[in-house]
């Protein structure tokens, strides 16, 4: 036993010292690209408990942190992205002291008026799940079309005829379709760090309660997808049967209604039945989340 | 425990996808590039186009630029600063973009340029032609234009080479459908007259020798090749870093420029501002002065119509008493008044005396802190009377002096409590 403890001690030691080698050499001053991924990528570890650090540090500061699993998993989870950002943008910004650019990249991100989407209800499985796909669909035209089939069921023609697509649109859905099922749906659970025991539940709620399931998905998304949209290009506000009506039948706006419509259950509401010149009458469309692609 | 070890299995998950990020490339051939600019999707780049261009004119600020698949994996990406250039040239696979972010006072602009990775060929021939185009453009250096004459040499004799060997193959082709089958071939070959035989080997000898000449031809031209791709590599680098060069040059004599044309405007501005505001002043003195002119002259046409109103009047007095001595028929009055000879130059005198004796009037400031009785000594010692105050300005009225008012008030400014005097109120 004391043999093992020395041993745990030797290595702790070890480790700590590594620590500290890492950290002096992001203190110090890195001149090209190729030498900042070298350092950058040897130091991922503690970069990342350094982002998720001011992240938590941030939330408590704003009175939204709690002790519990789900928020640090919240602190986790944006600290990679900052750290993904940062590995890409830094490496054009050499010479630098990485240590000290990455710390500016956090704080410039936590000195923005909302820089991530929190609400405490969005933290527990449903709402992570709908957050990531929201999240996602922000940077990832594969997740954006796929919240058409999360929310409302669709297969790929649904989505073409609801957004009025023309030919060469309607292909790129069915690629996108494709890929999302194919490794999109799971990096993205995977990185909301939902678990397989966890999506499963969500399946036997859905089954259980299926009212109740999609009215409180209901609620929640609307909460995430507020706050997403404001990654839409800011001139893709919400308007009227009318002006939607416009632009189907004119066939401009292809993005504005790919983008705008996915991210917006009141306009998709708003628009129904202008895509598929009419033919589609019934009822306007209601949320029943899909958990798998 | 369980949650510990679901959190430390979560952190790994994220470390590997961020670990595996820095080396994969995900990006389809044909899939458009997302384009972001401070994280809102502004536009996308055709992935498969040759000189695909997005242009994005934004009000605010451009912060960052990230280019993405349409997975979501964030391809590359710059942070401008928050004025001025900044150019970045992204490497994906083989293929190019060039970012160019400029952030003006107005708001900021980005140009993104894709580039698509040349075929081999297309790039040789490039590379000949843009070498070719500046042996035109300017006086060939001998050593590549022999190199140039050596590769197109090669080339006519790998082209030769060729024809060769296909015209021989074809020869053979034809020979060998006239002979019989290989099993009798073979059983006729002892019979085979053996000149034949040495013609064949001969055949097979030049063969070999043109295969390795081929052989030979093309290795010095894939040198050739590799040489000229260097020399173009070389030459492109320089002229990257010349042009990164200009534009940082550019930039920096532009700000320069933007400073100096600043400290000008500002210097200007505050004599402008100085010549403005003194001229104000003396405008304003000046306008004093004239208008203390114009009511002396008011007054001083006032006095001479009084006067001339009573030379007049004396005038008629004259030509009345004339007029009254000459019908006078009282002769003692008449001498009487002959009698009085300082009557009428007297009533002269005192008309002039009278006019004499209004009082002067002007104007006077004093010197800040002195005391009310300096100035009432100031006044008496002048055997004068003060009169009203007004905005500063005490009136004095006094014995008319035996000066000129002009010289008069000279000496009165000389008086050391005397701040500042005039006549006009």
């Amino acid at each position: 036993m004391p043999v093992t403890r020395m041993q745990t001690m030797v290595s702790k030691s070890q480790t700590m010292s590594d620590r500290t080698a890492t950290a002096s050499r992001l203190e110090e001053v890195v001149s090209t690209p190729d030498e900042f991924d070298q350092v950058v990528l040897q130091a991922l570890p503690m970069l990342l408990d350094r982002a998720a650090g001011s992240t938590k540090r941030f939330l408590r500061e704003t009175g939204q942190w709690n002790d519990d699993i789900e928020h640090e998993k919240f602190a986790l989870r944006w600290g990679s992205e900052y750290l993904e950002r940062f590995l890409v943008c830094g490496r054009t910004e050499v010479p630098c002291r990485p240590l000290f650019l990455f710390d500016s990249l956090v704080a410039k991100q936590h000195s923005k008026p909302e820089p991530f989407c929190y609400h405490p209800d969005l933290l527990r499985p449903l709402g992570r799940f709908l957050d990531g796909l929201a999240a996602r669909a922000v940077i990832s035209r594969d997740a954006l079309i796929a919240l058409y089939h999360h929310a409302y069921g669709w297969s790929p023609g649904e989505v073409i005829a609801v957004t009025g697509l023309n030919g060469v649109e309607s292909q790129r859905i069915y690629k996108n379709f494709r890929r999302w099922r194919e490794s999109g749906w799971q990096r993205t659970m995977d990185e909301m760090g939902l678990t397989k025991v966890e999506l499963a539940e969500l399946g036997n709620q859905q089954q259980r309660h299926r009212q109740r399931f999609n009215s409180e998905a209901e609620r929640l998304i609307r909460v995430a997808q507020t706050h997403y949209r404001k990654s839409e290009p800011n001139h893709y506000p919400c308007l009227s049967r009318s002006q939607w009506g416009e632009m189907f039948t004119q066939g401009y706006g292809c993005d504005y209604r790919i983008w705008h419509l996915a991210l917006c259950l009141d306009c998709m509401q708003t628009a129904w039945g202008l895509g598929s010149n009419g033919s589609t009458i019934g009822e306007k469309p209601r949320l029943e989340l899909q958990v798998r692609p | 425990m369980g949650q510990e070890e679901d959190l430390e299995l979560y952190r790994s998950r994220l470390l590997e996808s961020l670990d595996s990020h820095a080396s994969r490339c995900l990006r389809g051939v044909s899939d458009p590039i997302q384009v972001y600019v401070n994280e809102r999707r502004v536009g996308e780049l055709e992935g498969a186009g040759i000189g695909a261009m997005l242009q994005v004119q934004c009000i605010d600020h451009i912060d960052t630029v990230q280019l993405r698949t349409e997975e979501g994996t964030l391809l590359g990406g710059l942070v401008a600063p928050e004025h001025g250039f900044r150019t970045d040239r992204l490497r994906l696979s083989a293929d190019t973009i060039e970012l160019c972010v400029h952030n003006t006072s107005q708001g900021g602009t980005l140009s993104a340029l894709f580039m698509p990775a040349p075929s081999f060929w297309s790039r040789a021939w490039k590379s000949i032609a843009e070498a070719a185009d500046r042996l035109v453009a300017r006086r060939p250096d001998t050593a590549l234009v022999y190199g140039m004459r050596m590769v197109a040499f090669t080339q006519a004799l790998l082209a030769i080479a060729v024809v060769g060997l296909v015209a021989d193959r074809v020869t053979t082709w034809m020979t060998a459908e006239r002979t019989p089958s290989p099993v009798i071939q073979t059983a006729s070959l002892p019979a085979a007259p053996p000149a034949g035989t040495t013609r064949l080997e001969q055949q097979l000898d030049e063969v070999a020798r043109i295969q390795t000449k081929i052989g030979e031809a093309l290795a010095s031209q894939q040198n050739g090749i590799v040489q000229l791709h260097q020399a173009v590599a070389k030459l492109s680098s320089t002229q990257e870093s010349v042009v990164s060069s200009v534009v940082m040059v550019k930039e920096e004599v532009k700000e320069e420029l933007e400073k100096r044309l600043e400290a000008v405007g500002r210097e200007t501005d505050r004599t402008t501002r100085h010549v403005a505001s003194k001229g104000r002043v003396e405008q304003e003195q000046l306008e004093a002065a004239i208008h203390s002119l114009t009511a002396d002259n008011d007054r001083l046409s006032k006095e001479v119509a009084g006067l001339e109103e009573h030379n007049q009047a004396l005038k008629t007095k004259l030509q009345a008493a004339n007029a009254s001595k000459a019908v006078d028929p009282n002769p003692d009055r008449l001498l009487a008044r002959q009698n009085d000879p300082g009557r009428q130059p007297l009533q002269l005198a005192d008309s002039l005396q009278g006019s004499q004796q209004q009082p002067f009037l002007f104007w006077v400031t004093f010197s800040d802190g002195t005391s009310q009785e300096s100035i009432d000594q100031w006044v008496n010692g002048m055997k004068g009377h003060k009169g009203a105050v007004n905005e500063g300005w005490q009136e004095v009225r006094i014995v008319p002096p035996p000066v000129p008012p002009d010289r008069f008030l000279e000496q009165i400014r000389g008086e050391k409590i005397v701040k500042a005097a005039r006549i006009s109120q």
